[in-house]
């Protein structure tokens, strides 16, 4: 729709708010479509409300949507990281390293395993940058190095004694119901929701991602925004290990199936149905919070029904494919994006 | 010459785009054994009425007929079908292919769904010699330089065998001895009973190759189809550009060439192929930088941003030898910036808002502690360029897909408004762009320059150069071959500026 | 074009891309066979052909998809399902040998065509649908089996999987096969030629009348049959219908095809250049243990050798176009 029906400059909103377009948003969609799932599994099955069931959720939340956010800041930049797993086993195999061999005190080791993860993103971005390739090979080649070399280091040996008071932080519960995990990734969420909504740089990354050309062109660093994005995530990926190690209890080297493989998909549905696109650009940080306890609802909820773990992967996928085709249609319905040449 | 019969009409053919009305009730006709020139500036429609004839776009109203019947192509297959084949502006081979593959892919001599490459290699053997072209049907395509791709796409074209053929720009990026060899095939074809559509700027390859006319002007008709004889060079121009005088004068500006260049080049080269480049561009001053398409303008701009850094030679700004390696460094220290002249890749984030694509070269300024943009601070700074470029926007975050075309462009220059630059490279500002939006983003240029920013203007719409330009460079094969100082008589500067680039052409010929 | 046709063939054998890979090869085992006596052993020799039959038919699998220019997350998933169903129908529904095996295939092709088909309607990215896919595929893999195997292999198929003639075991005929149908397809058909236009490039394949919804769904299609007779070839092999066959896959089939110079923007591929990686990936392999290296170094040697594969692809195309404006 052209907008010449407006008059100029004086009629310039600041800013684009309805309530029409915000009723109609993703992030809308997604809570009343999680409402109704948590209706409908606490109706047919009363232990879904049970606080013990509430922490188990509120605790594998957490660290799904800290996976999604990992996922996320790449997508931001169009394109992807499918060694967030592999980065995040290998990181927290460091920091298991450090608490329990090295006895270095929890919080230092903790930030060095962070620190470790994001030097593993950086390296990724660094490739993806140099070499001129899409992240998609440039990761796919890294997350079978860093995972075969973490299993190397650690001949496959779990870190099982780890400091108590470390693993007892993941099992804290806040109002008798909720994991202190989850507040952890609030934390995340809204440290995110200010880069994208509130300061320069993450402008910088949007559109450094949604239109390469024309944000180097404007004089924007494209390179360093990549590089930045895939640092991010490799951070995010060590934290939500970080996370998954105080639920196991120990730092185990299959906590993410081979080369770290498991993860991929739980790092793509978030995001993905929060509607931040795989052509970057668009992100929608409230949308992956959302979109992750989308998919934690339904997974309790079904297991909650003693339908088969097994199906609940199918169940997921078939959720994935609803989502992207759902989001394309609505993608046709008002805008064709435009492919930029590479 | 047997009389011509018509084979395709177009009648009232419009096509409109978001913001802009590509055609506008067109009527156009074919004859068979004639050579059609198809006229206009650039953004006259022209490609969108090749579009239309090979199915690639659909026209919104008004009819195609094909040998009396009426047509809708509803794809590029259903166009060739029908019996109408085209060699198009962009690049459509195969890199890795054959050279014959390439051109049999249409039809595939296939035995039982097995590939016969004899036959492929024999066949495209056929063509190639039909063009004077010795090469090994074999080659693979990415080995071939520009110009014998641009035959290749010629020769792929041939081989569909159609009666209809069109051909956008085919002389583009050939030499003049392949241009020869290609017209008298194309004449041989006439003569068989082809009917030929031929798009190109250069006057004088229509008036060697053509019979019948047809120019365009703004999506209207602006000359009907008629015999190219009794129209001479001026009456085509004039038919093309519509306005013998360009109406606006845009007052004269007083440049002081004493001070300090703005910005000059002393013998630069670039990896691109660019030669020995020297000029100076001053403070408050409008330089033209004239050529034909891919004779190296865009790739100077992407030159002087460091996109491609010069080879050789030297860049100062302010008289200071500097070295740019990015646009970042361009516009942060030597506040250099670049109105691309593909505003849709290049100048706009289509799918982010009007502010921030306004805002997107300040916000590094406009941070404060931690990185934070001060609230609101974006929206005051982005406000008055909107008011002052009378942007139409419902909001500041409109996306700008959804703008139209001369929004869009007033977008991407007023992101350098806010970015205070004092030296504006501008490409090509008014392609596809109304009327009404073309003569005021014109006005705009001029007061850029009156009000001190050194401006290079890159256009290949000559009367465009001559109302805004103070002094104009002409640049052929990636070096400058003259320069000519504008009086804005368009009749009497057109005329210098062709002989400049005939001069070029020459000194090429004489060169090989 | 004066030379004689000897020269000719010569300097087109030259001009190869796997030229060099085919040198590696070469040293490599010339290098193990001096310094490892047991290399050349018969049964050493029938290790390497069974690792190469199935890594071949995976690599070959993800290379017809990288031929259109997308990617395929699911062969591993569409391997497994294959796998399970062909070892399942014989053991639960009693089915004989070949029908359990067209059965398998057909799913093979079945998931494929899913896979082209959503792609090429919804127009997204390969990537996130079959990243979906693998998830259904798999998903449906596991709850058929609840993750335990089908131990009840009928004897013709453990047969086949054992059996060898010297130092080649029987099972090699598969891959062989389907390489020489493989290249047959990508060289000489009207179909492979129309697929790799659409790879190289689909504007142009389009204005040239090529279907691109035909060619995306049959390189689907044809990507799941090779995945389904690699995953029934490793039923043969392990003498069960294991679920997780085609949980190590993505890596391989991917590394074979890049090292042996597809470009992943679509287009090019080499089928020998392929064959060539699965060589160079298999005796990486069997070197380690040979050498008494811990065998998870391979993980690490593999996504090493894509890299530099993707690095030197990337410095011939600089190169290429140095010259270009030279």
């Amino acid at each position: 729709m052209a907008s010449e029906a407006f008059p100029a400059s004086r009629g310039v909103k600041r800013y684009a708010f309805g309530w029409q377009s915000f009723l109609a948003s993703n992030e809308v969609g997604l809570l009343a479509v999680i409402a109704v799932f948590a209706l409908v599994f606490a109706y047919a099955n009363p232990g879904f409300t049970s606080p013990f069931n509430l922490y188990a959720l509120s605790r594998v939340l957490a660290i799904d949507v800290v996976i999604g956010f990992s996922m996320m800041v790449v997508l931001v930049t169009g394109g992807l990281n499918l060694a967030v797993g592999s980065i995040a086993v290998s990181a927290v195999m460091v920091g298991g390293y450090l608490m329990q061999v090295a006895g270095l005190p929890i919080p230092l080791a903790v930030v060095l395993a962070i620190a470790f993860g994001t030097l593993l993103g950086w390296i990724n971005g660094f490739l993806t940058v140099r070499m001129r390739v899409h992240s998609f090979i440039v990761t796919l080649a890294t997350m079978s190095i860093f995972f075969g070399a973490m299993i190397l280091a650690t001949q496959a040996d779990a870190f099982n004694e780890l400091p108590r008071a470390f693993i007892g932080f993941g099992k804290e519960r806040v109002f008798g119901f909720v994991s202190i995990l989850l507040f952890v990734a609030l934390a995340v969420w809204l440290g995110l929701m200010v880069v994208f909504h509130l300061t320069g740089l993450g402008r910088e990354l949007l559109a450094a991602g949604a239109s390469p050309a024309a944000a180097r062109i404007s004089g924007l660093r494209v390179d360093r925004a990549t590089i930045i994005c895939h640092s991010l995530s490799g951070g995010l990926a060590t934290l939500a290990g970080l996370m998954l190690t105080m639920r196991n209890g120990a730092a185990l080297p299959s906590m993410a199936g081979h080369i770290g493989s498991d993860w991929l998909l739980p790092a793509f549905l978030a995001p993905v149905l929060g509607g931040t696109l795989l052509t970057g650009g668009v992100v929608s940080v409230t949308g992956t919070l959302l979109g992750a306890t989308l998919v934690t609802v339904l997974t309790n909820g079904l297991l909650q029904l003693q339908i088969g773990e097994f199906w609940v992967q199918l169940f997921l996928g078939l959720v994935l494919l609803l989502a992207v085709t759902l989001n394309s249609l609505r993608r046709a319905f008002t805008w064709r994006p435009h492919r930029a040449a590479s | 010459m047997s009389a011509a019969e018509k084979v395709l009409e177009i009648h009232r053919v419009s096509k409109a785009f978001p913001g802009v009305q590509a055609l506008d009730h067109v009527d156009f006709e074919l004859g068979t054994r004639q050579i059609h020139a198809l006229m206009g500036e650039n953004g006259a429609g022209k490609s969108t009425l090749i579009k239309i004839l090979t199915g690639v776009h659909q026209q919104d109203t008004g009819t195609l007929k094909l040998r009396g019947g009426e047509v809708r192509f509803a794809n590029p297959r259903a166009a060739t079908v029908a019996g109408i084949s085209a060699v198009h502006q962009e690049r459509n081979l195969i890199s890795r292919f054959s050279i014959g593959e390439n051109i049999m892919l249409e039809r595939l001599p296939a035995q039982r769904g097995f590939v016969d490459y004899r036959k492929v290699h024999a066949e495209a053997r056929r063509w190639l010699d039909m063009l004077g072209l010795d090469l090994d049907p074999r080659m693979a395509v990415d080995r071939l330089s520009v110009a014998q791709i641009q035959l290749v796409e010629i020769a792929k074209a041939l081989a569909l065998e159609a009666d209809i053929l069109l051909m956008d720009e085919p002389t583009a990026s050939i030499t003049p001895y392949e241009t020869d060899h290609l017209f008298a095939l194309l004449r041989q074809l006439r003569d068989r009973g082809v009917a030929l559509v031929f798009v190109s700027h250069k006057l004088e390859e229509v008036f060697e190759l053509c019979d019948q006319i047809t120019i365009l002007r703004d999506g209207r008709i602006a000359c009907p189809t008629r015999p190219l004889k009794g129209l001479n060079r001026g009456d085509i121009v004039r038919f093309m550009i519509g306005r013998d005088e360009q109406g606006a004068r845009l007052g004269a500006r007083r440049t002081d060439r004493d001070a300090t260049p703005a910005l000059a080049l002393r013998g630069v080269a670039s990896p691109l192929g660019h030669q020995d480049l020297t000029f100076d561009l001053y403070k408050g001053e409008i330089l033209g930088l004239y050529g034909l398409v891919g004779s190296g303008r865009t790739e100077l701009a992407k030159v002087l941003l460091g996109v491609h850094p010069p080879t050789a030679g030297e860049v100062q700004v302010e008289g200071e030898t500097v070295r740019i390696k990015d646009a970042a460094t361009a516009l942060r220290r030597h506040r250099i910036g670049y109105v691309s002249e593909d505003r849709k890749a290049e100048g706009l984030i289509l799918i982010h808002g009007v502010g921030r694509n306004i805002a997107m070269t300040i916000w590094s300024r406009l941070t404060g502690v931690l990185g934070l943009l001060r609230p609101g601070v974006e929206a005051d700074t982005v406000m008055p360029h909107i008011d002052r470029l009378d942007i139409r926007t419902p909001s500041l975050g409109q996306t700008a897909m959804n703008l139209s075309g001369g929004n869009q462009q007033k977008v991407s220059v007023a992101k350098w408004l806010a970015a205070e630059v004092s030296i504006l490279i501008i490409d090509e500002p008014t392609v596809g762009i109304d009327v009404r939006t073309k003569a005021y983003l014109h006005e705009l240029i001029a007061e850029l320059a009156n009000e001190g920013r050194a401006i290079l203007l890159i256009s290949s719409d000559m009367p465009e150069m001559i109302a805004l330009a103070d002094r104009i460079l002409i640049m052929q094969n990636f070096r400058l071959v003259g320069e000519v100082a504008n009086d804005h008589d368009y009749g009497r500067m057109s005329e210098a500026i062709m002989a400049q680039i005939h001069r070029g052409e020459d000194e090429a010929v004489a060169a090989q | 074009m004066a030379s004689p046709p000897g020269s000719l063939v010569i300097k087109s054998i030259l001009r190869q891309d796997w030229l060099g890979l085919l040198l590696v090869v070469v040293l490599a085992i010339a290098g193990l066979a001096l310094s490892q006596p047991n290399f050349l052993s018969s049964f050493n020799i029938y290790v390497l052909l069974l690792g190469f039959s199935l890594s071949v038919l995976i690599a070959l699998a993800q290379m017809v998809i990288i031929a259109i220019g997308q990617m395929n997350l699911s062969v591993g998933a569409i391997g497994g399902l294959a796998a399970i169903s062909f070892a399942g129908l014989m053991e639960v529904v009693g089915l004989p040998v070949p029908l359990a095996a067209l059965a398998g295939l057909a799913i093979g092709i079945l998931c494929g065509c899913l896979n082209g088909w959503i792609t090429h309607t919804t127009g997204l990215s390969a990537f996130i649908i079959t990243l979906a896919t693998l998830s259904i595929f798999k998903g449906l893999n596991l709850g058929i089996t609840e993750a335990q195997p089908f131990y009840d292999i009928a004897p013709a198929v453990k047969a086949f999987g054992n059996a060898r003639m010297g130092p080649i075991p029987v099972m090699l005929v598969a891959p062989v096969i389907a390489i020489i149908a493989v290249w047959v397809l990508m060289n000489r058909t009207v179909l492979g030629r129309q697929m790799l236009a659409v790879g190289g490039n689909p504007n142009a394949a389009e204005l040239s009348g090529i279907s691109i919804r035909r060619a995306v769904v049959a390189a689907h299609a044809i990507s799941g049959l090779l995945a389904a007779l690699a995953g029934m070839l490793a039923v043969a092999r392990l003498q069960l219908g294991q679920p997780t066959i085609g949980d190590d896959w993505l890596i391989i089939s991917f590394a074979a095809p890049v090292i042996g110079g597809a470009v992943l923007a679509g287009g090019h591929v080499s089928v020998i250049g392929t064959c060539l990686g699965v060589v160079i990936v298999t005796l990486i392999n069997n070197a380690l243990v040979l050498y008494g290296i811990d065998p998870f170094f391979v993980q690490l040697l593999l996504g090493a050798l894509i890299l530099a594969a993707v690095g030197i692809n990337r410095y011939h195309e600089v190169q290429e176009q140095a010259r270009r404006f030279a």
